[in-house]
């Protein structure tokens, strides 16, 4: 070990010992436990990253009590030097028994070590992977059988699965519950990935990088890939494996983590020996170069959720300072022409839904942005009864680091090109060290974690991999074993200790299956639900003890305990002590049959297949905003497409009207009988250039014939370009004609009726949404005054320049009988406009500062008190914006290049800074005068923006901000309103409709809300995971895939209530999509 | 290496400083290699600095016309562009220094533009300094004189310069990747960059009447049938290049594909590991040939000024009337099209550059410079290129400027980054421009 390292490690130690009486976990030093382990890599001429891509992921770690001796002994891996054994002693010290084991393993380079029972004998066996047949890397994976006398014999071959090829890791299961460990095999490709290929190259097996299943047939591993439907492409980079019966079928399923642009897998059994890969179906999107990942139930749902990692990072520096995210054309390319899902670079928490989609909540969590990160292991390592999470990370070099890639390495490699080798030593050495700190978080149980590194752990400067769990001091707590590049493989040493209740489970199962491996724990305290499963290969590259873990806090019975065995057998135990040991073997006489499934809620939806003929499709133009204007935050030109009820043919039914998008026809369907059937009205469809962002159908020249006003937008089209004009066609005997507007040129959002004046003439509030091109400016927004069926501006200066308006309410908030005007929008607060003798007052009704980016307003007294509350739709709390009172987001809007043309800048908080949210290459890509400023990026990273853009430029730009990204109710306080934000499931897409009714029939109104939005760039992902959710109170809300609804992956723009053969039916119209009908089942 | 060579000038300055005290002022003597010292350091703080190239050619036009309108105003054997190119005005009655010495007002005034437009500052102004201690040192008066007289000629050329909506046009749209439409151009690996440089027909050219004066005829019209056209070359880009494969790297076509990749910016990427290869640009390699045939003919510093001027605004121009076609015609590239259709892992020899196909923007640069340069030094014009020695490529001899162009135009062939018409209508296109500048520009008085 080299001398530096032994420097950290000491400063290590002084700092924890100094720190130890707060800390959660301490760090014995490898002088006391006699771990000694180091994963040293020596890099030479002929290997480096640059002749193998993972040189830098390091070895395995397992743990496991190999001699049955109730203490759990460590197997440590090693990339280069030989892997080591240590037996557990007691007091945390350990002995290095490797050579008389046996298990120093003798290929060139290993990967990922687990320990499974393999042959069921009732000794754990140790499996150590290995890359072999690239640069001279010889060897094969190998498998050391136990004895039972702590000395091992390598007899992979006899076993079948001495495998020459590049694996990373491999994971024990019963996929096919014959009762016997099979096995999945984690390999990865090596060559370098320049193009994408198509994603179909996952179904060509390519024997050396391809994953494999293997099924055990009386200890005879057989090759089941091709026939269990496992694929084994060439462009497979597997380095994260997570077992588990995620469906909740009785069948373990599995989800594979893939590096690069290959998706990740997401196998679930079938229950006949075959898996189908379902990833797109139950992910909208996942993490990019996902490294390991873990599962185990979070919000105590008996469903395991999981976390796969990437490695964005938090430091800004680094983050500014690092290869960002993809082009969102590229990414454009990669879905559509090449196959591929959705993958963004940062760690992705998915929240399991069982039959549907998984909610993706990292970012609302507080735990995608971890850094360069292998292992997270799930555990409760506190013992509170919440599931926390550790992190390794550290990468001894970071090849992403953006001067490296276009400035340093360049330099270096010009004088260098001569060689056939472009990159030498000294050019590697410039890249900046990437040893970031170990993360560890405190679960909360409402899906939120709270950072607790250097609360819990003490920061470290080590490089760290793979990492496993287990008891080793046997005092009911949890401790962890990671293993580090060039250092120590250090121990953390839980001291939970009596702070906290537990109760460990060890299972006795049937042999082969000894350790019962699949086998589910649910226990129950005071109503709260405890779920685990047992999978010992986890993390990454590792194995953890097969134990099942539950902390409890101060309470001291458990109500229940119920096992569920592999074979899908139960048995219950009740009343049962805290703080003990149980070992828990199959009871013939208490077992049950619970291969039942899960008992669902009530449906309120059945979705209508035929859509009651109702096929409409929105389809979405091909404008990118990002395109024009490069930095703004959001796109505006996909606000539509408007929806409108009413008769349009005069049969006393309701007919539906939907807007095209720009150059696309608008859609009308009439209620006929029993379903609806497309009309063509070929005075507005001629209008298809505009694109149509919001209806309204009403009588408006009171001739009792319906008459149809559109709003356009598109944010596309420009200035005094004719298509920004709204449209107005009045119905008479022949059809519609087109009548003059007022001449205003803006981009509508919302068009609400009201006859404000009672003159028994519909007026209209037309709120505008954006300036095109010109982004941050205030657009105009009207009330249309209608006399006699022609309208005519309203002067008010300010509704005209209320804000970037997305949704209007009128609604009398002041209880004083007249009718008000309520209007919500981006970067603004709701703004409350007083109706009195036909003029409108603003008046102020928030108690606290509340700008959002409201995307939609509804009346309902959801605290049930008997006066009107205001729900609001925002855009959420699961995304790389962040807001508060304390710290808004800002964003400073001006010509900051002086070029004619304007700017917007989004800046965050970060300790105490703000930050322009995007990097160097987006803002100088506009602001040309950056690059000279800035030469290159460590001088860029780090800076806030008011080092970035001069200070007398940002006083002189105008200054945007939000307060609240949640979305929540205005609570009706009397003559205030007060913001109440929702629960955090309903925080993590942005709110986009509601909809009042009463969707059980109880006789009181629920209100439906949806969402999702796709409009951003990868640099935020995809806000794609929200169900919809049924609001019943303040404290009461179902999600929609509980109900019946399907709204994963779907971004909702309306919902409306149609009627259909004197049956009710819900219409979800959706953005770029086919509309949804339901039938309301009550 | 540019470090130490500043260090040898500081020590050489310290030098003559100690020494000087005692001595007179004495002429500062300003040669063509000194212009061409000057232009080497900037040549690779832009290859540092990354400079696409069409915004490479601007960087090398505007400071060569401040340093060259300097000598028409002191030397009558030339005479001053503004007047001919058209939207150029007169420059202002700057009153000649007593001690004016112009050849160091024109490098001064070069030096000065070039910081300016280049993004690294530090290491050119360390350079500037180095010199500027040297040329103080010998004769405080003509330095300071020339200073003076540089400055107002740079402020002037700076005004015009920044009218040419350089700045306007990087807030410009994006190119829009369409994937439904295979026969448009689309991003291509490995880095996947953005179609460079849309809006680049919307700068202001030199003496080009308007970016779209010489519009190229359409390209062969996309289509996949074994039997048009466009099938034909995308199939002899493919063929052509196999043929090399199967020869080896020795193959001469790869020798020239290599000689004249030119590409600012080669990414290579291996897993998460990334770097860049970087090269001087098409117009900077002619830049480059312009140095050679002044310093091969002997030319003096006047002379290679306005060799160097006349040059780098026909590449300018080039740059403009091919950008305008490539982003007229958004043809895709035989890569997207070779992996889409004949093998899914076949590479072209050199890396595709990030722009539309058509035309091929090195052979109308090499059409251009290659027509300037004959008119300057005349045809059969032997030479040298060993402009690319210090990226590691042999030294090649040509016969004549337009030899080398044929060249470097069929090399984008070999290279398997263009079809033929892209090469064979670029050159014609690249000639035109050249031609233009010759019949337009009058810089020699007869």
């Amino acid at each position: 070990m080299n001398k530096t390292g032994l420097c950290i490690l000491s400063l290590f130690v002084i700092m924890s010992c100094h720190k130890k009486a707060e800390l959660l976990f301490n760090n014995p030093t490898p002088e006391n436990t006699g771990v000694d382990f180091v994963n040293e890599l020596t890099e030479t001429k002929d290997l480096s990253i640059l002749d193998y891509l993972y040189f830098y992921n390091g070895g395995g770690v397992a743990i496991g009590d190999i001699n049955n001796d109730g203490l759990p002994d460590i197997y440590l891996s090693g990339n280069q030097v030989t892997n080591k054994l240590y037996l557990n002693k007691g007091n945390l010290t350990f002995e290095d028994i490797t050579e008389k084991a046996g298990v120093a393993g003798t290929s060139t380079w290993d990967t990922g070590a687990v320990m499974g029972d393999v042959n069921g004998d009732g000794f754990l066996d140790i499996y150590v992977c290995a890359v072999v047949g690239i640069n001279g890397f010889y060897g094969a994976n190998e498998l050391f059988i136990n004895n039972g006398d702590t000395t091992f014999t390598e007899k992979a071959a006899e076993y079948g699965l001495d495998f020459e090829n590049y694996s990373s890791t491999a994971a024990f299961l019963d996929y096919d519950l014959d009762g016997d460990l099979d096995m999945y095999l984690l390999n990865h490709a090596i060559h370098t990935q320049e193009s994408f290929g198509k994603s179909d190259q996952r179904y060509k097996r390519n024997d050396q990088t391809g994953d494999k299943l293997l099924r055990n047939d009386n200890n005879v591993f057989v090759d089941v890939s091709e026939s269990a439907g496992i694929f084994g492409g060439a462009n497979g980079y597997g380095l994260g494996i997570s077992v588990a019966d995620f469906n909740q079928d009785g069948y373990p399923d599995m989800y594979i983590g893939n590096d690069f642009h290959e998706d990740d897998y997401y196998y679930l059994n079938n229950g006949d020996g075959t898996f189908s890969e379902k990833a797109k179906t139950y992910f909208g999107h996942t993490s990019r170069f996902s490294m390991g990942n873990d599962f185990a139930d979070i919000n105590h749902d008996a469903l395991p959720d999981m976390i796969s990692l990437d490695m964005l990072p938090e430091d800004e520096t680094v983050l500014k300072s690092s290869q960002g995210d993809e082009d969102i054309q590229v990414q454009e390319m990669r879905i559509k022409q090449f196959g591929y899902n959705y993958q963004f670079s940062r760690n992705m928490l998915y929240v399991n839904q069982s039959d549907d989609q998984f909610l993706e909540t990292a970012l609302l969590s507080g735990v995608a942005a971890t850094d360069w990160s292998w292992s997270a292991l799930f555990a409760d390592y506190n013992q509170d009864g919440e599931e926390d999470l550790f992190i390794s990370n550290g990468i001894p070099k970071r090849p992403n680091d953006m001067d490296f890639i276009k400035f340093v390495s360049s330099d270096k490699i010009k004088s260098k090109i001569v060689n056939t080798k472009l990159v030498d030593q000294e050019a590697l050495s410039l890249m900046p060290s990437g040893n970031t700190h170990n993360y560890i978080f405190k679960g909360n149980g409402d899906l939120s974690f709270e950072d607790k590194s250097n609360e819990w752990i003490s920061f470290d400067t080590l490089v760290s991999g793979a990492t496993a769990m287990g008891d080793l001091d046997n005092d009911g707590d949890l401790d962890l074993v990671v293993n580090n590049i060039n250092d120590h493989a250090v121990i953390y040493e839980n001291n939970t200790n009596s702070k906290s209740n537990y109760l460990k489970l060890k299972l006795k199962f049937k042999a082969p299956n000894v350790f019962g491996i699949g086998t589910k724990a649910i226990s129950y305290t005071n109503g709260k639900l405890q779920y685990k499963e047992l999978y010992t290969v986890r993390g990454f590259q590792a194995s953890s003890e097969p134990l099942m873990h539950f902390g409890y806090g101060h309470l001291e019975k458990i109500d229940s305990l119920k096992i569920i065995w592999p074979d899908r057998t139960c048995q219950t135990y009740t009343n049962l002590d805290v703080n003990q040991t149980l070992i828990i073997e199959p009871d013939e006489g208490a077992m049950v049959d619970c291969s039942g499934g899960m008992n669902k809620s009530e449906q309120l939806f059945k979705r209508r297949e035929d859509n009651l003929g109702i096929d409409f499709v929105h389809e979405e133009d091909d404008y990118l905003d990002f395109n024009r204007q490069k930095l703004i935050p959001y796109k505006l030109s996909d606000r539509g497409p408007a929806t409108a009820l009413g008769d349009l043919n005069n049969d006393g039914r309701t007919d539906l009207f939907f807007g095209g998008s720009k150059h696309r026809k608008s859609q009308v369907f009439l209620s006929v009988d029993t379903a609806f059937v497309a009309h063509h009205i070929p005075d507005i469809a001629r209008d298809s250039i505009k694109e149509d962002v919001a209806a309204v159908i009403a009588d408006f020249n009171n001739d009792s014939k319906n008459d149809v006003f559109i709003g356009s937008g598109g944010a596309d089209f420009y200035a005094q370009m004719k298509p920004l004009l709204d449209s107005y066609y009045v119905q008479n005997d022949s059809g519609f004609v087109a009548q003059q507007l007022p001449d205003y040129f803006e981009n509508a959002s919302v068009v609400k009726p009201f006859d404000f004046n009672g003159d028994g003439y519909l007026d209209l509030f037309v709120g505008g949404n954006v300036v095109t091109n010109d982004f941050g400016k205030i657009p105009n927004s009207y009330i249309l005054e209608n006399k006699d069926g022609v309208f005519s501006l309203m002067k008010n200066e300010a509704i005209q320049k209320a804000g970037m308006i997305t949704d209007a309410l009128w609604h009398d908030f002041d209880n004083d009988g007249a009718t008000d005007l309520i209007v919500v929008g981006e970067w603004m607060s709701p703004k409350f406009f007083k109706s009195s003798n036909g003029e409108f007052v603003e008046i102020d009704r928030l108690p606290r500062p509340l700008n959002g980016l409201w995307r939609t307003i509804i009346d309902f007294d959801i605290d049930q008190d008997g006066d009107t509350d205001y729900l609001l739709g925002n855009w959420g709390a699961n995304s790389k914006f962040q807001a508060s009172i304390e710290d808004p987001m800002k964003m400073y809007y001006g010509d900051f290049d002086r070029n004619g043309s304007t700017e917007t800048i989004v800046c965050t908080e970060k300790n105490g800074n703000y930050f322009p949210l995007l990097g160097m290459d987006d803002l100088s890509g506009q602001m040309v005068s950056l690059k000279k400023k800035f030469v290159n990026y460590k001088d860029f990273a780090g800076k806030p923006i008011d080092e970035v853009i001069d200070k007398k430029a940002l006083r002189t730009a105008e200054l945007l901000e939000v307060h609240e990204l949640r979305s929540g109710y205005l609570r009706n306080d009397k003559n205030t309103f007060q913001f109440v934000p929702f629960e955090n499931e309903l925080q993590i897409s942005p709110l986009t409709c509601f909809l009042k009714y009463d969707f059980d029939g109880d006789g009181q109104d629920e209100v439906l809300t949806a969402g999702n939005y796709f409009g951003v760039t990868p640099f935020h992902g995809r806000f794609d995971s929200f169900p919809g959710a049924v609001i019943r109170s303040d404290t009461e809300f179902v999600l929609g895939n509980r109900l019946g609804l399907n709204l994963s992956n779907a971004s909702a723009r309306q919902l409306n209530i149609i009627k259909c053969n004197e049956k009710a039916y819900l219409l979800v119209t959706l953005n770029d999509d086919r509309a949804q009908v339901y039938q309301i089942l009550n | 290496m540019m470090m130490k060579r500043h260090t040898l000038f500081i020590l050489l300055a310290t030098l003559m400083l100690s020494v000087s005290c005692s001595k007179k002022e004495e002429q500062i003597d300003i040669t063509t290699s000194d212009f061409h010292d000057v232009l080497d350091e900037i040549i690779d703080i832009m290859v540092h600095d990354i400079f696409s190239p069409p915004v490479a050619s601007r960087v090398f036009a505007y400071p060569d016309i401040a340093a060259y309108e300097i000598i028409a105003e002191n030397n009558s054997a030339y005479s001053s562009l503004s007047g001919q190119i058209q939207h150029f005005g007169k420059l202002p009655e700057i009153q000649k220094p007593e001690n004016l010495n112009y050849r160091l007002a024109a490098l001064m005034a070069y030096l000065d533009m070039s910081k300016r437009l280049i993004f690294s500052e530090e290491p050119l102004q360390v350079y500037q300094d180095s010199l500027y201690m040297v040329w103080q040192d010998k004769n405080s008066k003509q330095f300071e004189d020339s200073k003076v007289y540089a400055d107002q000629v740079v402020d002037f050329i700076v005004e015009w310069m920044n009218k040419d909506n350089y700045l306007q046009t990087r807030t410009m749209p994006k190119f829009r990747v369409a994937t439904d439409d295979e026969s448009r151009w689309q991003p291509t690996p490995p880095a996947y960059m953005d179609g460079l440089e849309p809006n680049w027909n919307k700068i202001r050219p030199f003496v080009l009447d308007s970016a779209s004066q010489f519009k190229p005829v359409p390209p062969p019209e996309f289509s996949m049938d074994e039997n048009s056209r466009f099938y034909k070359e995308l199939k002899e880009v493919y063929d052509i290049t196999n043929t090399m494969v199967e020869v080896g790297d020795e193959a001469e076509e790869v020798q020239i594909a290599k000689f004249w990749d030119c590409n600012p910016y080669v990414s290579v990427n291996r897993g998460h590991f990334m770097f860049a290869t970087k090269k001087i640009t098409p117009g900077a390699h002619w830049i480059l040939i312009t140095k050679i045939a002044s310093e091969s003919s002997n030319a003096d510093f006047d002379k290679t000024v306005y060799a160097h001027t006349k040059t780098a605004i026909a590449i300018a121009d080039a740059f403009i009337s091919c950008w305008d076609e490539k982003y007229r015609s958004n043809l895709v590239r035989p890569e997207t099209l070779i992996n889409k259709y004949f093998d899914d892992e076949w590479k072209p020899t050199l890396q595709t550059p990030p722009f539309p196909e058509y035309t091929s923007g090195h052979s109308v640069v090499s059409g251009a410079a290659a027509t300037v340069l004959t008119d300057i030094f005349g045809d059969d014009f032997y030479f040298l290129d060993d402009s690319e020695l210090r990226y590691g490529l042999p030294i090649r001899t040509y016969q004549s400027f337009n030899q080398a162009a044929q060249e470097a135009a069929i090399s984008r062939m070999y290279g398997g980054i263009h079809y033929r018409a892209a090469v064979e209508e670029g050159i014609g296109q690249g000639k035109q421009v050249g031609k233009l500048v010759n019949d337009k520009l009058r810089f020699v008085n007869i």
